[in-house]
Parts: structure tokens; C-alpha cells; sequence
């Protein structure tokens, strides 16, 4: 038996059913020995709706394995936000999950993301009035933006008092000419910094070995947020995150500790995106009942779309390729039609080429070029899976039926990942 | 606006991280009722014997310090509700903050008891504008206790909050502060000169008229006492009749207690006049507070219909 660590990746927008699938994963019923959940990018604007054993509960900075008590290790690649993460803990407790912090572990090199950062993303965003970019307003742009080019807080900082509330202090005047205007406030810095040495003494604060130690102990679990076509490289710019969503990170850190991957791709049977940009397929006709999607105050409504092997094999060439796919919503009455290609001003393509990495320029084109961009549709059978597997050159190694965890099955060819 | 929900703050996170190593939110009671109940004592930071001044001062950060006062009574007699408000009334501050009800408020929380049989009778914090607040509100020694009587000891705290209490509203604007006393009981039938002397230390030799100190206080402060449902004495006429007399239509009934933060808010944003009382109500069930909106409605005095009326806005 292969013992590889998996990394479940979107291979849409976001939204597909990346959270179900690694509760999957870390279950029982999977058997796969799972020692850990880690978060490789994003931070507490991810939403991942799990539903298992009665429970229901949308993920956003814990792992999707916690209902089943799997550890979850925050990378150093992820954007914390403690004050999020205390009402999601609490939430966790009325699910039943006993101490749910004590499941955390924390890479002290992360970034954290304050309210500071939360007011000035709100900021920016209502002054783009009409133009915004589809942010939902949880400072996690403004996270990594700052830390570019400032002395960004870390999560070790909550560990030194002192440092922390230096590097606030600075962030407040920098952001001060944007914040102040606006209709946005946040707590007075004092009152963050006791909050975050609370924080500091309830959660375990690691360094970069504990990967390595939870690689010992089981399987590791790569749980993506969002989708790759949300990538800040390889999306349609500018309507990206700050985040590398694609497998880069995650891979990466698997090679630090010398251990093998098989990235697992996810996809609905149909498209979905939350949020302004491009979206070739979508057809405001379609009404899916979304019970965990809503419309957000800086997201936007949620859209539909038919299914798009295009968009979902240019996700599989930034991402280096994917070895299986995890298919979800195939109980959904579904569009019933995929696109095979789009018309488009200068004739028809079926394929999206990647250009450079972090050649923006060329992401504006394809952006240009899915404004403009109709779909050919054609009719799909009435189980999609083989049809996808030819389009996609992926075996599907796991459906589901439902949003539950009991609704997933594992194809025949399951034993691949195992 | 700000910080998306109310609840969303880091006193909420800061607790929820505490709760998570074990460290009890009413810490200083639990401590207390460890040890024999003749060595129970205030906890420093909140004894009145012996303070001067509780000041409430303007800083370069905050240049209009608003001083809000919030004593209440925990005796036996109010069952629950102290646990409740001390649970609840660290959010008062982000609240006015955040809804814009107040511009620098600084807020002091503090304890009434009976001078006549309790240990500790009265406690008073000092004024804060951070998470210190929430550190006083843990220190408050939820006694119990309480005489049997009917009556505890408010015109004691109301006599601190009128000698003892320095405000640069006050000193500087000429600005009133507010004071919140919320209990279920009547005033001691006097000031009784001796429960001065001991518990606060002013060497006072006579009694004065409960009356009169009420009206001493009114000078400086907004004075607002809120019964709160829960408590033993919540539909007894006799308690509306006494606190009415004294303090008018600054006497309120509040169905649920764990609106009191709310309440509180309002109640200083429609004297502030930052709100009025369509929006304050909107802005509570806004923030997912419908329940409590509709329990501050009430106590505001709320009819249905189309004639809304604000709070009376106090005598001058």
C-alpha cells in the first residue's frame, strides 16, 4: 500500500467541496490514518461546510478533519486570525467537539491577520464603489499586501508583548490616512495585544518541525482554500486573492520533509463562483438551492454555471497536473450541458494556455478574453463521471451524492490514492 | 459598521481563550469562596476604604473621556442576574464605540451590597477605556448575602459616586457623566453616617436624607437605576414607586437581563443624542441582538404604533 500524503485541491473558484471531502478523508469510514490537517494558504475568509453524524459546521481556520479529532497544523504559509478563531472554536464546542483549540497547532512564522488589517480592507473596498474586486472583507488581501513591504505581525509576535504592539502601533499609522475617513474602526491597540497573549498561551505555537513529526505519526492531509482560478499568479486577474492557491506551497513543504504527494482535484458537476470576474458558463437562469452560500455584504451573490473542462484543465496545468479527482453534487439535477469550447472574437479555443508565472499581464488577457468569451455547450450524459475523466485525463476516485458525509463513495479506483 | 458583529471582539476572543486554559470568568468569587467567609475581603483594586478620588481623566488619545458608571447590586436577592451582568457588561465599550453612541467613553464597573450584613458592601473599579474593564469586571466578589430587608445599600454607592468621583466632564465641560445602579431593592431608609465611616472611611458623624443625596448626584450625573426581570423583587409596585420618586422617568424594568449592555448603550446614545430610537432599536437587531431590542424597546418605554417617543431627556 502507497502511504502518500494527499493534497485536496479546487480546481474551480471555490466552493466545490474540498471541506466534505477532507472530512471524508479524515474519517473512520475512510481508513486512512490520518495523522494531521494542514492548512497551506488562506486564512479565515475560507468557508468549507461539513456535514457529518448529524453536525453541520462551516470551516474556516480549524481543518475539515476536526469532527473526527484530527490535529489541524496552520502553515507558516497561512494568514491566522485569533479573534475569528475564538468564535469558531466556540461554535466547534456547541458541535460537541471537547477543546477544540487543544487540536491546534500554529506556525509561529505565520502572518496574522488584525482587525487593523480588516478595517483597511473594507475601506479599500468601498471606495472601489461598483469596481470592487469581490473581497469578502476579512483583511486577508490587506494581510499579505502589508507584509510585503513592512515588518508584518507574525504569530510569534503574540509571544512578545511588546513587539507585537511596536508592529501594530505602525500598521495603525500607515493605515490611518485610509481608515480614519472611512466608516471602519477596530479595538484600541492595548486591548489587541492582551487578546493575542491570551491567544498565545491557548494554542500551541510550533516552528517549522512539527510537519515533519505529524509526517511521522500518519498521513498528512492538504486542505486547500478556495479554488485555483482564484490564484493570485494564475487567476483572472484582478479578480484573485492574495494566495497562492494553487499546490506550489503545499508541495514544497512536503519536499522539506522528503515525503511523497498525490493531489486530489475537486470539482461540483456543474461551476460555481462567489464573487465578481469572469465566468465563461454562467447562466443567471439557474437557480441551485446554495443553503451555505450566501450573498455576501463584499462578495457579492453567488453565481452558477455549467460544468467548463476548459477552465478546469487550465487549473490542472497551473497546478503541475492533479492524479485524481473527487466529483461532488452528482445528486444535483446539475445543468444537464458542459462547455466544449468558447466563441470568441478571434474564432473558437477549447484550451487556455498558462503563460509565465507572475506574468500579470498575460492573466489580464485571459481575462479580456473570458469577458468576451461565449461557451459552446453540449449536452451531458447522465452520469458524468466518465465523460469527465476522458475530458480531463483524471481517473475520479471518489463521488458524491450528497452534502453529507455518508454520501460519499469511493470509485473503484480508490485503491490509487491508498 | 467596524468590526462586522458585536460579538466578533477581542474582550469576547480574549475570554474564550482564557475559558479555554481553565481560568474562571468570575476568578476573584471563586477564589474568595475557598477561604472562610470572615476573611472575605474587596479585591484591592476595587476597596473603597480609603480612595480619595476615582478619576475619570481625558488622555491625548482620548480628548472628550465620557465617564459611564455601572454599580450593581449582588445580593442574594438577585438570583442570577450578577453572574449575567458580570458576563455581559465587558462588551459595553466596543458597543458605544462601535455603534458611535460615544465618542471616549471610559467606563467603571462596581458591586453594592448591604452595609448593614454584608462583608463587602461596596466595591468601585476605576474608570477604563481597555480590556482592563473586563479585568475589574472578573475581580467583582459576587458575595451574595444581602439583609432580608428589602433595602441595600445604595445611597452609600450613590454618596462615593457624588464625593469620591472627579470627572474632567465635569471639571473641564461642565458635562455630566452617567451612572447606571441596577438592583431590585430600596435605598437604606437613611444614609446612615456610620456605614460611611466604615466602609468608605469619611469621618461623616450624622445621617443624611437618602433624598438629598440623590439630588447632590443628579448635579454631576444622569442617574439611571434598572430592575432587571430575574430578581425577587421585579413586579412589586413598591420598588417602581420608591426609585420613580427619586430619580423619574430614569427608573426602568428590563425583561431580559441580558440585555443590560444594550440598554445601557442606548439609553447613553439617545441622551447623547448620536441615535434615535428607530435606529438605535434597528441598530441592535442589526447586529443580531433582535432579542434584547425588543427587551430594551420595553424598558424605553416602546409603544407600538406610530408615535415612537424618545427618552425624556432628564431634568437639564
Amino acid at each position: 500500500m502507497i502511504r502518500s500524503n494527499i493534497i485536496v485541491l479546487d480546481l474551480g473558484f471555490g466552493d466545490a467541496g474540498k471541506g466534505a471531502t477532507v472530512d471524508w478523508l479524515c474519517s473512520s469510514e475512510a481508513g486512512l490514518d490520518v495523522s494531521a490537517v494542514v492548512r497551506f494558504n488562506g486564512g479565515a475568509q475560507a468557508a468549507h461546510n461539513v456535514i457529518a453524524d448529524g453536525r453541520h459546521h462551516t470551516f474556516a481556520q480549524f481543518g475539515s478533519g476536526t469532527f473526527s479529532g484530527v490535529p489541524t497544523l496552520l502553515s507558516r504559509h497561512m494568514l491566522v486570525e485569533p479573534i475569528a478563531l475564538a468564535s469558531e472554536s466556540l461554535r466547534l464546542t456547541t458541535l460537541g467537539v471537547p477543546d477544540p483549540l487543544s487540536l491546534l497547532r500554529i506556525d509561529g512564522r505565520a502572518l496574522l491577520t488584525t482587525p487593523i488589517h480588516i478595517a483597511a480592507n473594507r475601506a479599500r473596498e468601498d471606495a472601489r464603489g461598483s469596481a470592487r474586486h469581490g473581497s469578502c472583507g476579512r483583511g486577508i488581501g490587506e494581510t499579505a499586501r502589508y507584509a510585503l513591504d513592512h515588518d508584518a505581525p507574525k504569530v510569534s509576535d503574540c509571544l512578545h508583548p511588546n513587539v507585537l504592539h511596536a508592529k501594530l502601533q505602525a500598521m495603525a499609522a500607515h493605515y490611518g490616512p485610509l481608515i480614519a475617513p472611512s466608516r471602519h474602526r477596530y479595538e484600541p491597540i492595548r486591548d489587541l495585544v492582551d487578546m493575542y497573549r491570551e491567544f498565545a498561551t491557548a494554542v500551541r505555537i510550533v516552528d517549522g518541525d512539527e510537519l515533519a513529526r505529524f509526517a511521522h505519526r500518519g498521513r498528512l492531509i492538504f486542505e486547500g482554500a478556495q479554488g485555483v482560478l482564484l490564484d493570485e499568479w494564475r487567476g483572472f486577474h484582478p479578480h484573485t486573492t492574495w494566495s497562492t492557491v494553487e499546490p506550489h506551497n503545499a508541495r514544497a513543504l512536503l519536499a522539506e520533509i522528503d515525503a511523497p504527494a498525490y493531489t486530489l482535484g475537486v470539482t461540483r458537476t456543474y461551476m460555481t463562483r462567489h464573487g465578481a470576474g469572469p465566468f465563461p458558463t454562467e447562466d443567471r437562469a439557474l437557480t441551485f438551492p446554495e443553503p451555505h452560500n450566501t450573498t455576501g455584504p463584499y462578495q457579492g451573490p453567488f453565481r452558477s454555471g455549467h460544468l467548463d473542462p476548459i477552465l478546469l484543465r487550465y487549473a490542472i496545468d497551473v497546478s503541475g497536473g492533479i492524479d485524481g479527482l473527487a466529483l461532488t453534487h452528482l445528486d444535483h439535477p446539475g445543468t444537464d450541458y458542459a462547455a466544449t469550447g468558447y466563441t470568441t472574437p478571434t474564432g473558437i479555443i477549447d484550451r487556455l494556455d498558462p503563460g509565465p508565472w507572475q506574468d500579470l499581464d498575460h492573466q489580464q488577457r485571459l481575462t479580456d478574453l473570458l469577458a468576451t468569451a461565449s461557451p459552446i455547450l453540449t449536452a451531458l450524459p447522465t452520469d458524468p463521471t466518465s465523460w469527465l475523466e476522458q475530458q480531463l485525463g483524471t481517473p475520479v476516485v471518489l463521488t458524491a451524492n450528497g452534502p453529507d458525509r455518508r454520501d460519499r463513495t469511493p470509485a473503484k479506483r480508490v485503491a490509487a490514492v491508498a | 459598521m467596524g468590526y462586522g458583529h458585536w460579538d466578533d471582539t477581542a474582550y469576547r476572543a480574549a475570554k474564550t481563550f482564557r475559558a479555554s486554559r481553565g481560568v474562571d470568568d468570575f476568578g476573584y468569587t471563586a477564589e474568595m469562596q475557598g477561604q472562610p467567609y470572615a476573611s472575605w475581603q474587596a479585591h484591592p483594586a476595587l476597596e473603597p476604604l480609603g480612595v480619595a478620588v476615582r478619576e475619570c481623566r481625558d488622555s491625548d488619545e482620548h480628548g472628550n473621556s465620557l465617564p459611564i458608571a455601572v454599580l450593581f447590586d449582588v445580593t442574594g436577592s438577585m438570583g442570577r442576574v450578577p453572574r449575567i451582568m458580570q458576563d455581559k457588561l465587558g462588551k459595553l465599550h466596543g458597543l458605544l464605540q462601535r455603534k458611535g453612541y460615544a465618542e471616549d467613553p471610559q467606563i467603571m464597573f462596581g458591586a453594592i451590597g448591604d452595609a448593614d450584613t454584608d462583608r463587602v458592601p461596596l466595591q468601585v473599579g476605576q474608570f477604563e477605556s481597555d480590556n482592563r474593564m473586563d479585568e475589574q469586571l472578573r475581580n467583582i466578589l459576587l458575595e451574595g448575602g444581602g439583609g432580608g430587608q428589602k433595602s441595600e445599600s445604595y445611597e452609600l454607592a450613590a454618596y462615593f459616586m457624588a464625593s469620591h468621583v472627579s470627572t474632567d466632564a465635569w471639571d473641564k465641560r461642565g458635562k455630566r457623566g452617567y451612572l447606571f445602579i441596577i438592583g431590585d431593592e430600596l435605598n437604606k431608609a437613611k444614609l446612615a453616617g456610620r456605614h460611611i465611616r466604615g466602609v468608605i472611611g469619611d469621618h461623616v458623624r450624622t445621617d443624611i436624607e437618602v433624598a438629598s443625596i440623590y439630588r447632590e448626584l443628579a448635579e454631576r450625573w444622569h442617574v439611571y437605576y434598572i430592575l432587571p426581570n430575574q430578581s425577587s423583587y421585579f413586579g412589586d409596585p413598591e420598588i417602581a414607586e420608591h426609585w420613580g420618586a427619586l430619580l423619574g422617568q430614569h427608573f426602568m424594568k428590563l425583561d431580559d437581563p441580558a440585555a443590560v449592555c444594550e440598554l445601557i448603550a442606548l439609553t447613553i446614545g439617545l441622551e447623547e443624542d448620536r441615535v434615535d430610537m428607530h435606529t438605535g432599536l434597528a441598530d441592535l437587531r442589526d447586529v443580531g441582538s433582535a432579542a434584547e431590542a425588543a427587551s430594551v424597546g420595553k424598558a424605553l418605554g416602546v409603544k407600538a404604533g406610530p408615535s415612537i417617543r424618545a427618552l425624556s431627556r432628564g431634568r437639564g
